[in-house]
């Protein structure tokens, strides 16, 4: 052995050989290999630090840890990666429904999603950061918050966090950590647990919001590939090793300012092994977790009744207001007419989910206008849904004919009483059945109100139907739960037009 | 006593009638006959003030409708006349929502402020006097034609008016219907209810009036 061989250190004999290693690219299966890309599913809505466009530098599109960490896994497999965008709360369908490869976006190996999906190796290792809002006084950690509301991100560790650990807590679910930090802000919420990774991100963002006690607990992020892709598992786990040894990791954590010493454990046969699956389990039926079908149901009916009292109370207020704008619009004097086609105008001709999204976080951050989230949800589709019952009244009060007018005023009936006894009745009963129609699509489309914290049915559906897995089973059941409302509110109208039919035939 | 003085009654640049004088005597039925268009309607009309006059003075007894009110004042003194007439249209404009009943006693509980017990009474004393007693709960859409103008004629008498404007009360009726109606309104006449009626059918004008005015063709 030549003697200047010998004299090299043990060091640098293991960069060599690391080195070769960087060198050599990994094997991905060849369907990949022919498909010229891998294409990483993540939401980049209030995605920081993850994959995320900076408001300050837009002209550089998308950049996060997991931009740069997936032009380096690329590298590695030799084709480039391609992100696709999905919600984060529906990774795992988007997954298995072939729209994506790999589900590469701050991704927890929760048990809930460890049946549906195979995990690759962690890629990177957290704690979970508790914040408050500036005014509140005497909270030290989780414990102190039994029975108040704390935001989460819905399908996430914190999320599990709390229900498993603090069941008193009201966990309230957010599909963005950023809407979550403003409730908090705007004194919806006590406080609000996340991934230390996003806390530390959107800290800028929310100065005001207060970190209580030490970051805490450990978890991880992996990817996700399908149950039968075990060959593209390999060749991420491979590819997640090469970067590590070869410090690439180090590198972009340190990028992103998130290196902490844990991250050294992520090497550790333990923590590779943690969440790897037997690699000659295929998909099977079996696989989906047990479902507590007494406690499905108790759920499923929580969010129907809430998706009926939220209906109705809607629907209620919508009639009385689209009642009052139709009669402004054809009787008022100028200016409320006025007024009367542009709220119609507005309202109908805006989407209704940014109207909701105004209400609740648009008001919310004005002091003293903190709507809360059921309330901002009715009043949303109400004055939604008035807009749409206004223009149904502005045509039936225009259809009465008017001698109908003419031979109430000539009995010295009052304007006021000749609308009210004699106009308005009749419109009504010549408007029941579009506004049957409508009362049907808002009750469908009261769903919306999700999207600012509310779990109703179709939430509901959901976070059960994601944690399981079983979509098509709880979908036919949330269907038929909704026809059950339904159905019968159409028979009642159907039944009262023919009644009405009966005295005008 | 209804009186018209000097009014004058224009449509689009059209003069209906100029500076008519004309006063309908308590008691009597007064009949308007001429040929359409002559303005006969409008002329009915103008006394409980369905159409504004353009100049001259619409009066029943002491209330006193000069032209050219302001709108709050005149709507005040229109719908006090409108409460002190009554009227009866071609098309019947029953309200389609309301029982024979309710259609009779929708103005006087609202307002004579007519309890229901008293309200039900009244409204059985009108239909006994246009013979439709027997339909107070039937609905206007299941009325004859002569049915439903008996009905409009006893909602107008539940107002116990001074004065029963008749507009056209025949014109859509079928030969025995218009019998009925006719039976009706000679029966009012004969119990002294003063009475201006418009027709254009010159027969039913001569074996009805008391009083007969022909509206000039202009």
């Amino acid at each position: 052995m030549p003697p200047v061989i010998k004299r090299w250190p043990l060091s640098l004999l293991a960069l060599a050989v690391t080195g070769a290693a960087a060198l050599a690219q990994v094997q991905l299966p060849e369907r990949y290999r022919i498909a010229g890309q891998l294409r990483w599913g993540a939401d980049a809505e209030g995605g920081a630090p993850f994959v995320y466009t900076d408001p300050a530098k837009p002209d550089a599109g998308e950049v996060g840890f997991e931009v740069d960490l997936a032009q380096a896994l690329g590298e590695r497999l030799g084709v480039p990666c391609r992100r696709v965008q999905a919600g984060y709360e529906s990774l795992v369908q988007v997954l298995d429904r072939g729209d994506c490869d790999v589900v590469l976006n701050g991704f927890e190996p929760t048990p809930a999603r460890r049946p549906l999906v195979r995990f690759t190796r962690p890629y990177y290792i957290f704690q979970q950061q508790l914040s408050v809002g500036p005014d509140v006084t005497g909270v030290n950690g989780l414990g102190d918050l039994a029975g108040k509301r704390v935001g989460v991100l819905g399908q996430s560790a914190s999320h599990q966090l709390l229900r498993e650990q603090y069941p008193t807590i009201e966990a309230v679910i957010y599909e963005s950590s950023v809407t979550a930090y403003e409730d908090v802000v705007n004194g919806r919420n006590a406080g609000s647990l996340a991934d230390l990774p996003i806390a530390r991100a959107l800290r800028p963002l929310f100065p005001r919001l207060v970190d209580v006690g030490e970051p805490f607990g450990e978890f991880y992020y992996c990817m996700a590939v399908r149950l039968g892709d075990a060959d593209l598992q390999q060749a991420l786990d491979d590819a997640i090793g090469q970067l590590l040894a070869n410090g690439t990791l180090e590198r972009i954590y340190r990028k992103w300012n998130m290196w902490v010493p844990a991250e050294q454990r992520l090497g550790d046969a333990a923590v590779a092994a943690m969440f790897t699956r037997d690699h000659s389990g295929a998909a099977q039926d079996g696989d989906a977790p047990a479902m507590a079908w007494g406690e499905v149901w108790l759920l499923l009916f929580a969010g129907a009744l809430r998706t009926f009292g939220i209906s109705v109370t809607s629907f209620a207020i919508a009639v009385v207001l689209g009642l009052c704008i139709a009669l402004l619009r054809l009787h008022g004097p100028p200016p409320l007419r006025i007024a009367a086609i542009a709220y119609v105008e507005v309202l109908r001709g805006t989407p209704i989910l940014v109207q909701m999204l105004l209400l609740y976080y648009g008001l919310g951050s004005i002091k003293g206008m903190q709507l809360p989230a059921e309330v901002a949800g009715v009043l949303g589709l109400a004055l939604n849904y008035a807009a749409y019952e206004a223009e149904i009244y502005r045509g039936a009060l225009s259809a009465i004919p008017r001698g109908q007018r003419e031979a109430a005023l000539a009995l010295g009936l009052t304007g006021v009483q000749t609308l009210r006894h004699v106009v308005v009745p009749q419109a009504l009963r010549l408007s029941l059945a579009s506004s049957t129609n409508d009362f049907i699509a808002l009750f469908k489309d009261s769903s919306i109100v999700m999207v600012i914290t509310v779990v109703e049915l179709t939430k509901q559906y959901n976070m059960l139907a994601n944690a399981t897995g079983r979509f098509i089973v709880l979908g036919l059941l949330t269907s038929g739960i909704y026809l059950l409302m339904s159905l019968p509110l159409a028979y009642a109208a159907r039944r009262f037009e023919r009644a009405l039919d009966r005295d005008a035939a | 006593m209804i009186t018209l003085r000097g009014v004058t009654k224009r449509y689009g640049g059209r003069t209906l009638f100029e500076r008519l004088d004309v006063q309908f005597a308590p008691g009597r039925t007064t009949v308007i006959t001429g040929r359409s268009g002559s303005g006969k309607s409008t002329l009915l009309r103008l006394c409980n003030q369905l159409e504004r006059h353009d100049e001259g003075t619409v009066a029943l007894d002491a209330l006193t409708i000069p032209a050219g009110l302001p709108h709050a004042e005149w709507h005040r003194r229109a719908t006090a006349l409108r409460r002190r007439t009554g009227m009866v249209f071609q098309g019947y404009h029953l309200f389609p929502h309301l029982s024979v009943r309710d259609n009779v006693t929708l103005a006087p509980r609202l307002l004579h402020g007519l309890a229901p017990d008293a309200a039900a009474a009244r409204a059985q004393q009108v239909l006994d006097l246009v013979g439709m007693a027997a339909a107070a709960d039937r609905f206007p859409a299941r009325l004859s034609g002569g049915e439903s103008q008996r009905v409009a004629i006893a909602r107008a008498l539940a107002m116990e008016p001074e004065v029963l404007l008749l507009d056209e009360p025949t014109s859509a009726l079928d030969p025995l219907s218009t019998a009925d109606v006719v039976a009706v309104i000679r029966s009012l006449r004969a119990r002294g209810i003063t009475q201006v009626m418009v027709t254009h059918n010159p027969e039913l004008a001569q074996s009805l009036a008391d009083h007969l005015i022909e509206m000039p063709v202009r």
